[in-house]
């Protein structure tokens, strides 16, 4: 049942993407979790692709490779313009909340 | 014999050819430099060590390797000894799926002049060579030095540029051979002509990418000296210093190979079939001319190197996306309508 | 799969052996090298099988994702994901997906890592700004949810055979290929193809325009 181990490990790396994105302060380590969830996304795809042997999985992730580059470019983008105006890259320090 | 044994015993054979010869070439393209750029200079080349100068490279290479290895107490340790590495090992893989050689028969195996005989030959190669950019982004972040850091942001930054009309500039030969593989691409090349008679934008623009993307005048703004001090290899000294230079040699030598199996016909002699000769003659030929075909290459490289001046950083960018995209892509529609005309 | 799991006891004793004795890095490595090749003679044969190449692969993907989100120097992290990208490349290989796996690596790999290393480079973040993990509840609300969501997955995927099994079909001709792909994009998928173009142009504009520095 190789299909399963493969699954295992997009759930594993899925889940420390998240734990990452929720634990880590700075913006881009944030940045960089979501484009391994979005890795591990990827594997999952393309591991039910092979099992259904079907090319629609490997289109998909295509697609989903482009979005994270335009994410990624627009994200870090908004870091910069961010970075020039509070001089931090810490997401704690960019707050405007009260609490 | 056991079938898997003998697979793994003619890649290694191969592998260890062509790293022999590549890290050979290597050594020589310094001779080779110093020696036309004097003739072009008017001047002699080294020629006091060894007969013409020969064993010059000998001496540098024992130079280098005595001089003491200073890891300076600033940089970031990890990543400055790492960098050398990645460039090193990335100019290496990438010649491993370039032809030089028709397929031959030994021993009664088919085997392939090719180390790596991959379904998707080229963007292995556009791969490896992104991810080369990483050791000099990396050498010069680890160097904690502002000039090492501009260095390599620059040359971090012409390198993607360039890669971009390279990939376009080579679409139009993936279009017309209808395949990946670089083995078929020099085949189509065999029946159809050589592809720079009909595909000379693409040429041109390959070439200039070529020379963008191995860091070689006119566009080696990011590592001259009268610039950058020595932009991102400056606090790199003795045999890490030699690994630059041999990684910027190597990536010359595959981005000739790259250019000779693409638009020169790789190992094709027109002709050679109405002489008759057995095919292991034949084939040996065919390498010979393959050979031949990079050298020339190699020498257009250093050519141009002591001919042209170097282009200021925002020449360099205007070129690469302003100028370049639109050849290739008018390149693009060429070759489309030759395609789709059946005329290819 | 006896061959693996000796190699990442080993990588993982080494690993804390390093811990208690900082000062001889050279023993810890001899020790791990020693017993590597040991093990690597008793069972050799484990070398040949998938098996053990995907386990290797999956331990170092997991690794490095690990360190991505605990290490401190924020360009480290970076490396560990090239290399974590790189791992899942590999995995895409395994999987008969061979353009997919080179693309990976062209693009994911190869040019929005470089982002992220332009951006790093940039802004000059050094080790201490990287570091700052968030102390007190959030920390341990962290760890907990990951481990309930990836106890939830793990649930998903054991009861997850609801219809019968069905033998799958064997492998067209061609799967996984440029042209499989290309066909496909441009035929079924071609909609979604020219949005995704347009979708590209989209961020380009939005991020020099972002990032613009304004001349006052």
């Amino acid at each position: 049942m190789r299909i399963d181990f493969f699954l295992v490990m997009a759930a594993l790396l899925f889940t420390v993407g998240c734990v990452g994105v929720l634990i880590r302060r700075n913006v881009i380590v944030i940045l960089m979790c979501i484009e391994l969830m979005l890795n591990a996304v990827n594997l999952t795809f393309i591991a039910f692709a092979h099992e259904m042997r079907s090319m629609a999985g490997h289109v998909f992730a295509l697609f989903v490779i482009t979005v994270a580059a335009c994410e990624a470019a627009v994200g870090l983008a908004i870091v910069l313009a961010l970075f020039r105006r509070r001089r931090t890259t810490n997401v704690d320090d960019v707050s405007l909340m009260r609490w | 014999m056991d079938p898997l044994a003998l697979v793994v015993i003619e890649s290694t054979l191969k592998v260890g050819l062509v790293l022999g010869v590549i890290m050979t070439v290597v050594a020589y393209m310094e001779w080779v430099e110093r020696r036309v750029s004097a003739w072009i200079q008017d001047r002699r080349g080294p020629n006091r060590v060894g007969p013409f100068g020969l064993l010059q490279p000998l001496a540098d290479g024992i130079k280098f390797l005595f001089k003491e290895d200073i890891l300076p107490p600033h940089v970031h340790r990890a990543l400055y000894l790492l960098a050398p590495g990645i460039i090193f090992t990335t100019s290496l893989v990438t010649f491993s799926v370039i032809p030089f050689g028709p397929p031959i028969e030994i021993f009664g195996r088919q085997v392939r002049l090719q180390v790596a005989d991959v379904d998707s030959g080229i963007l292995i190669i556009l791969a490896i060579s992104s991810l080369g950019v990483y050791g000099i982004a990396l050498a010069g972040w680890s160097s904690n030095n502002k000039y090492s850091l501009l260095g390599g942001l620059r040359s971090s930054a012409q390198l993607i540029s360039y890669e971009l009309a390279m990939g376009f500039s080579v679409v139009g030969v993936l279009m017309s051979a209808g395949s990946l593989r670089l083995s078929e691409i020099v085949d189509f090349q065999v029946r159809h002509g050589w592809n720079l008679l009909w595909q000379l934008p693409g040429f041109i623009v390959f070439m200039t990418a070529a020379f963008a993307e191995t860091n070689r005048l006119p566009f080696d703004l990011p590592e001259a000296e009268t610039e950058l001090v020595a932009g991102y290899h400056t606090e790199y000294s003795g045999f890490r210093f030699l690994l630059f230079l041999m990684a910027e040699y190597a990536n010359m030598i595959t981005a000739s190979g790259l250019a000779v199996t693409l638009f020169l016909g790789g190992y094709h002699v027109p002709g050679l079939h109405l002489l008759g000769l057995p095919p292991l003659a034949s084939a040996l030929v065919q390498v010979g001319a393959f050979c031949l075909k990079v050298a020339f290459i190699l020498f257009v490289y250093v050519w141009v190197r002591w001919t042209l001046p170097r282009f200021r950083y925002d020449q360099l960018m205007n070129l690469g996306w302003k100028v370049l995209l639109p050849i290739a892509l008018a390149n693009i529609l060429w070759v489309a309508f030759f395609v789709l005309r059946g005329w290819a | 799969m006896r061959l693996l799991t000796g190699l990442v006891l080993v990588v993982m004793a080494a690993a804390a052996l390093r811990g208690l004795l900082p000062r001889r890095p050279g023993l810890t490595v001899l020790a791990a090298g020693i017993a590597a090749l040991v093990l690597l003679g008793f069972y050799p044969q484990d070398l040949a099988t998938s098996e053990f190449w995907a386990g290797a692969v999956g331990f170092v993907s997991i690794l490095s994702a690990l360190l991505i989100v605990m290490h401190p120097n924020p360009m480290v992290s970076v490396l560990f994901l090239i290399l974590n990208l790189f791992c899942t490349a590999l995995f895409f290989l395994m999987l008969q997906a061979q353009t997919l796996a080179v693309l990976q690596v062209i693009v994911y790999a190869g040019a929005i890592m470089v982002l992220f290393v332009f951006v790093i480079m940039l802004l000059n973040l050094r080790a201490e700004e990287g570091l700052r993990m968030s102390m007190g509840p959030q920390r341990w609300g962290a760890i907990g949810f990951g481990a309930a969501f990836a106890g939830l997955m793990f649930w998903a995927l054991r009861h997850r055979h609801g219809a019968a099994y069905v033998e799958p079909k064997p492998f067209v001709e061609g799967f996984g290929t440029a042209r499989d792909l290309g066909t496909l994009l441009f035929s079924d998928y071609v909609f979604a193809t020219e949005a995704a173009s347009v979708l590209l142009i989209a961020a380009m504009v939005g991020a020099v325009l972002l990032a613009k520095r304004r001349l006052e």
